[in-house]
C-alpha cells in the first residue's frame, strides 16, 4: 500500500499543472495566513489603544459622586484573539463596544459590517475559507479520475496482476489524495505557529490541534468519497460532477437552508418584545431613582429597623446608595431570566444546526472549526457574560460607596475622591478555556468520526464489485 | 431554421439529462425558499412596526388624558409639568422607521445588520445603542440568509455550469465533432445556438420566480423595481454566460471545461471578494467609536460646565431668533430656558462628530467601490442591494433622516422654551404630528 502511495506521489509532482496549482495555492494559503495575522495586530493596537484611552479617562475622574461616576460608566470593547486570524467566525458580524453603566444592560453594537457596504458572502480572506471550501475542491480535481483513469489506461488490471488488492488500491488513492490535503493543512498551522511562536500557549496550541483533527476528517471524507465515485462510476465526468454536486449541496446549499430553518423552529424574540418584556418585569421591582416608589418604601422600612432608627437622616449609611442596589439586583434578576432565555434558544438552534451534520460533514467542519477557533456565537456569549458579570461588580462597588462611603441620604452633591475611581478595577477578558466548553462540540466531533467510518465502509464494502476494466 | 433545429435538438438533449434537470429543480426550490424567506422579512418588519406604532399611539393617549383631566402629569412624578414644551416633548413619542421595501424579497441584502426603528428625543442620536440590529443567531447573519439573491449570485453560475459543461466537450471526446461542424456548417454558431436554448431557459425561470416574489410582496404598487430586478439578473446571467462561452469555445473536453469554470467561479464568487474585503479591514481598520463615546461624556460635559456667556453665544448662533425673545432679557426665566437647552448645543457636537464617522465609511466604500472593475460579484451584489433599499447608502439615508428628526425637534422645543409657549392639548397633538415625519 506504501508502495502505491508512493507512486501515486511520484505521479503527481512530475505533473507540470499539479505543480503550478499546487504552488499558486500554497501561496495564496501563505497570503491568508499572513494577512490574517496582520489585520488582528492591527485590530489588536485599535482595541488596545481605545481600551487605553478609557481607561486613562476614568482613573482621572475627579472627585465625583460615586452614583454621578456609574451613569459616566465605561465602554467594553470586544478583542480579537490570536485564533480568529484562522477562522474569524462570527466576529464581523457581531458589534464591538458595550457601553457599561448603572440602571441598565445594554447591547452590544458597531459591527464591522454595519461600517461598510457588502463584499464578501464568505468572509475575509482567513485560513478557513480557503480550508473549508477550496481545499475539498481541490481534493475533489484530484480525486475524480484517480481510479477511472486507470481503468481505462489498463493500468488497473496490471496492479491486480501484480498482487495488488482493488481495495488496497483505492485505499491507497483515497490516503494519497487525502494526505495532500492535510500537507496543506500542516503547513498552513506550521506558517501560523511560526509567525505566532511567542504569543502559543498550551491553550492555542490544543485548540489548533483539535482544529487540524476536525479538518484531516472532513478531508478523509471527501478524498474517499470522490476516489468511491471514480471507481463506482466508469465514466471520470460523472464521478466529477456527482462531488460537485455533493459540494454545492454540502457547503452552499444546505447550511444555509438548515440554519435559518432552525432560526424558523426556534424564534428569538424581536428586540421591541424583548425590551418592552424587560421593561415590564423591571417595572414590578424598585426604582431606584424614585424615592417614593413603593417596594423602596418597603426596603427604607426594612433598614430603618435594621439599624434600629425612625428616619433616614439617623441612619449611620446613605439609603440611596442601598436603594439604587437593590435596583440594580433586581434588574439583574430580570436580565438573568430574559437573556438566559435567549440563551437558551440559541442552544437549541446551535444543537438543531448540529443535528444537520448528520447528512452534511460539512456543517460539523463548520462548527468546530469556529468553536475551536473561539469565534463562534457560544464565546461570544460567554464574552457578553463576563462583562455583564463585570458590569456588576462595576456597579455594586459604586452603590456599596455611596452607602457606606460616610455620606448621608439625600446627599447627592457628596463626593469621593480619585483614589476610589482609581481602585475600581478595569475589564480583564479571560479567554474561555476549551476545557470548559469541548462539550459543546461533541457532537461535531462524532459526527465527523461516524462520517470517516462510513466512508470508510463503502470504500471496503463498496469497491468489491467494481469492475477492474 | 438551422438554428431553429439546433435549439429544438437541445431542448431533447436538456430533458434527457436527470442531472441537468435535477439541478434545475434544486435551483427553483432554493428560490422559492429564498423567496419566501425575503417575504417573511418583509412581514415581520412590517408586523413590528404596526406594534410599535400602537405603543407610540397608547403612550400619546396616556399624555392627552392629563391635558383632559387638567393635570400636569402623573402625580408620582411631580416634576413633570406637561404644559411646558420641555416636558410635553420629552413625552411626544417619536419613532422612526426604516420600511422595507417590498423588493426586499428578492434580496435582503444588509437589512440584518441593522435596525429598522429608531425611538427620537432629544438626547438621540443616529449611533445610539437602540439602533443595533434585531435580536438574531450571529451564526446565522454570517452564513447569510438564503434569499433570491444568494441564489442568483452564487448558484445560478453553477446552475449555468452544470447546463453548459458538457457542450462540445461530449462531442470531441466522442469524435463525432467534425460531424456537428459538416451537419451545422458553423461550429460557432452550433455552439451559440446551444448556449442560448440554456440562456433563454433560464431567462424565463428567472423572470418566473421574480414573477412568483412579486405575488408575495406588493412589488408592482411602488415602482419599476421588478423589471429593474429582472434586468440586473439578466445582466448578470449573461455576464456568465459570456465567460462560460468562451471557455466552451477554447476548451478541449468536458473536464477542462468543467475546471476552468469551476476555477472562474470560485475566483469571483469566493478569493476576490474575500481578498478585498480582508485589504479593506487592514487599510481601514473598524472604528471602535472613541470619538463619539468622548463626545457623549466629556464633550457633554464640557457644555454643561461652560460659562453662561459661551452657552447663549452658542445658543443665539444656532437659533439667532432667539435673541430677541423676552426670556433672552430676563435674568431669571433665561435660566430654566438656558438648562433645557442644553441638548441642542450637545447635539450640534454629537453632528461635528458623526459626520467625522460617516466619512470614514464613505471613504470605506470608495474603496470597495474602486475595486469593482474585478470583482463583479461585490458590484452585482451592491447594485441589487440599492434596488431592494438595503445597501448601506440606504441605512445612511435612514440615520440622515433621523438626524433631522432630532434637529427639528430640539428647534421646535428650544423656540418653544424661549417663546415661552404654553402647551395644551391641541399644540401636544400638532407637536406629535410635526414631529415625525413618517406616513
Amino acid at each position: 500500500m506504501f508502495q502505491i502511495i508512493k507512486n501515486e506521489w511520484r505521479f503527481l509532482v512530475r505533473s507540470r499543472i499539479f505543480v503550478i496549482i499546487s504552488i499558486a495555492f500554497v501561496s495564496i494559503l501563505v497570503l491568508s495566513v499572513f494577512l490574517g495575522n496582520y489585520q488582528i495586530h492591527k485590530q489588536n493596537q485599535t482595541y488596545q489603544n481605545a481600551k487605553d484611552h478609557l481607561r486613562q479617562q476614568w482613573v482621572s475622574l475627579e472627585e465625583v459622586n460615586p452614583h454621578s461616576a456609574a451613569h459616566y460608566g465605561t465602554y467594553v470593547f470586544k478583542p480579537s484573539n490570536l485564533l480568529s486570524s484562522l477562522d474569524e467566525g462570527v466576529n464581523s458580524v457581531t458589534g464591538n463596544v458595550l457601553r457599561v453603566e448603572g440602571h441598565v444592560q445594554n447591547e452590544i453594537t458597531h459591527s464591522e459590517a454595519s461600517q461598510m457596504q457588502a463584499v464578501s458572502r464568505f468572509g475575509k480572506l482567513k485560513p478557513s475559507l480557503l480550508l473549508q471550501y477550496i481545499v475539498p475542491l481541490l481534493l475533489i480535481f484530484l480525486a475524480f479520475n484517480s481510479v477511472s483513469n486507470e481503468k481505462q489506461s489498463g493500468r488497473l488490471k496490471l496492479l491486480v496482476l501484480q498482487g495488488a488488492r482493488p481495495l488496497q488500491i483505492i485505499l491507497s488513492k483515497t490516503l494519497s489524495v487525502w494526505l495532500y490535503g492535510v500537507l496543506l493543512l500542516t503547513f498552513i498551522l506550521l506558517v501560523y505557529g511560526i509567525l505566532n511562536f511567542e504569543n502559543l500557549t498550551t491553550e492555542i496550541i490544543s485548540r489548533t490541534l483539535l482544529f487540524f483533527l476536525t479538518y484531516c476528517a472532513y478531508y478523509f471524507i471527501i478524498s474517499g468519497l470522490t476516489v468511491f465515485f471514480s471507481a463506482r462510476w466508469q465514466n471520470a465526468t460523472l464521478a466529477l460532477t456527482s462531488m460537485l454536486g455533493i459540494w454545492i449541496l454540502w457547503t452552499l446549499f444546505l447550511p444555509n437552508i438548515l440554519m435559518s430553518s432552525a432560526e424558523k423552529w426556534y424564534p428569538l424574540p424581536s428586540r421591541n418584545e424583548f425590551k418592552s418584556a424587560m421593561s415590564e418585569d423591571r417595572s414590578k421591582g424598585i426604582d431606584g431613582h424614585n424615592p417614593s416608589d413603593k417596594r423602596g418604601l418597603v426596603l427604607k422600612e426594612k433598614v430603618l429597623k435594621k439599624y434600629g432608627v425612625d428616619s433616614l437622616s439617623q441612619l449611620p449609611i446613605n439609603f440611596d446608595g442601598m436603594r439604587m442596589q437593590a435596583d440594580e439586583e433586581y434588574g439583574n434578576i430580570v436580565w438573568d431570566k430574559h437573556f438566559g432565555n435567549n440563551r437558551d434558544v440559541l442552544k437549541q438552534q446551535k444543537e438543531s444546526f448540529q443535528l444537520g451534520g448528520i447528512v452534511n460533514p460539512f456543517i460539523s467542519l463548520q462548527n468546530t472549526s469556529m468553536g475551536f477557533m473561539a469565534s463562534d456565537n457560544l464565546h461570544h456569549q460567554e464574552f457578553l457574560l463576563q462583562v455583564e458579570n463585570y458590569r456588576r461588580v462595576f456597579i455594586k462597588m459604586l452603590n456599596d460607596k455611596q452607602t457606606f462611603g460616610g455620606s448621608k441620604t439625600g446627599n447627592w452633591s457628596w463626593k469621593e475622591d480619585n483614589n476610589f475611581y482609581k481602585s475600581v478595577p478595569d475589564f480583564d477578558f479571560k479567554p474561555t478555556q476549551i476545557s470548559v466548553v469541548i462539550l459543546n462540540y461533541l457532537m461535531d466531533l462524532v459526527l465527523l468520526l461516524i462520517w470517516s467510518i462510513l466512508t470508510l465502509v463503502l470504500i471496503i464494502f463498496g469497491t468489491k464489485k467494481i469492475k477492474i476494466v | 431554421m438551422r438554428s431553429l433545429h439546433i435549439f429544438l435538438y437541445e431542448w431533447k438533449h436538456f430533458v434527457r439529462s436527470p442531472f441537468k434537470i435535477v439541478a434545475l429543480c434544486l435551483f427553483i426550490v432554493a428560490s422559492i425558499y429564498g423567496l419566501q424567506n425575503g417575504a417573511d422579512l418583509y412581514e415581520k418588519q412590517h408586523l413590528e412596526i404596526k406594534k410599535i406604532n400602537q405603543k407610540v399611539t397608547d403612550k400619546k393617549d396616556e399624555i392627552v388624558l392629563y391635558f383632559e383631566k387638567g393635570e400636569k402629569g402623573p402625580k408620582s412624578k411631580p416634576w413633570i409639568d406637561l404644559s411646558t414644551p420641555f416636558w410635553a416633548i420629552y413625552n411626544t413619542p417619536t419613532y422612526h422607521y426604516k420600511k422595507a421595501r417590498p423588493a426586499i424579497v428578492y434580496n435582503i441584502g444588509q437589512a440584518e445588520h441593522y435596525g429598522f426603528y429608531k425611538s427620537i428625543d432629544i438626547y438621540s442620536s443616529p449611533y445610539d445603542a437602540d439602533m443595533a440590529k434585531e435580536i438574531a443567531n450571529p451564526e446565522r447573519i454570517q452564513s447569510g440568509t438564503l434569499d433570491f439573491a444568494f441564489v442568483v449570485l452564487f448558484l445560478l453560475p453553477l446552475l449555468l455550469l452544470i447546463l453548459l459543461y458538457n457542450i462540445k466537450g461530449q462531442e470531441a471526446e466522442q469524435g463525432f465533432l467534425p460531424l456537428v461542424i459538416v451537419q451545422t456548417g458553423s461550429k460557432n454558431w452550433w455552439l451559440i445556438s446551444r448556449t442560448a436554448f440554456y440562456t433563454l431557459l433560464l431567462l424565463v425561470t428567472l423572470f418566473g420566480l421574480l414573477f412568483y416574489g412579486a405575488m408575495l410582496t406588493p412589488i408592482f404598487e411602488t415602482d419599476a423595481t421588478f423589471w429593474q430586478v429582472f434586468l440586473w439578473a439578466a445582466i448578470y446571467l449573461m455576464f456568465w454566460v459570456f465567460i462560460y462561452f468562451l471557455i466552451l469555445k477554447y476548451a478541449k473536453n468536458t473536464v477542462s471545461n468543467t475546471l476552468q469554470m469551476i476555477g472562474i467561479w470560485l475566483l469571483f464568487a469566493f478569493i476576490i471578494p474575500a481578498a478585498v474585503q480582508q485589504w479593506i479591514s487592514i487599510e481601514k481598520p473598524i472604528n471602535l467609536m472613541i470619538d463619539i463615546i468622548d463626545t457623549k461624556r466629556d464633550k457633554t460635559d464640557d457644555i454643561y460646565n461652560q460659562s453662561n456667556q459661551l452657552t447663549d453665544k452658542q445658543l443665539f448662533n444656532l437659533y439667532p431668533s432667539l435673541k430677541q425673545t423676552e426670556i433672552a432679557i430676563d435674568s431669571v426665566g433665561i435660566k430654566n430656558a438656558r438648562r433645557r437647552s442644553i441638548s441642542a448645543l450637545i447635539n450640534s457636537a454629537m453632528k461635528n462628530t458623526t459626520a467625522k464617522i460617516e466619512l470614514d465609511n464613505q471613504s470605506r466604500n470608495a474603496l470597495i467601490s474602486k475595486t469593482y472593475w474585478f470583482n463583479p460579484l461585490t458590484y452585482f451584489q451592491n447594485k441589487l442591494n440599492h434596488l431592494s433599499g438595503t445597501h448601506y447608502d440606504n441605512y445612511q439615508d435612514y440615520r440622515n433622516d433621523i438626524q433631522d428628526l432630532i434637529d427639528k425637534r430640539i428647534e421646535i422645543m428650544v423656540l418653544d422654551i424661549w417663546n415661552d409657549v404654553s402647551v395644551d392639548k391641541a399644540k401636544y397633538l400638532k407637536y406629535n404630528t410635526t414631529l415625525s415625519n413618517n406616513d
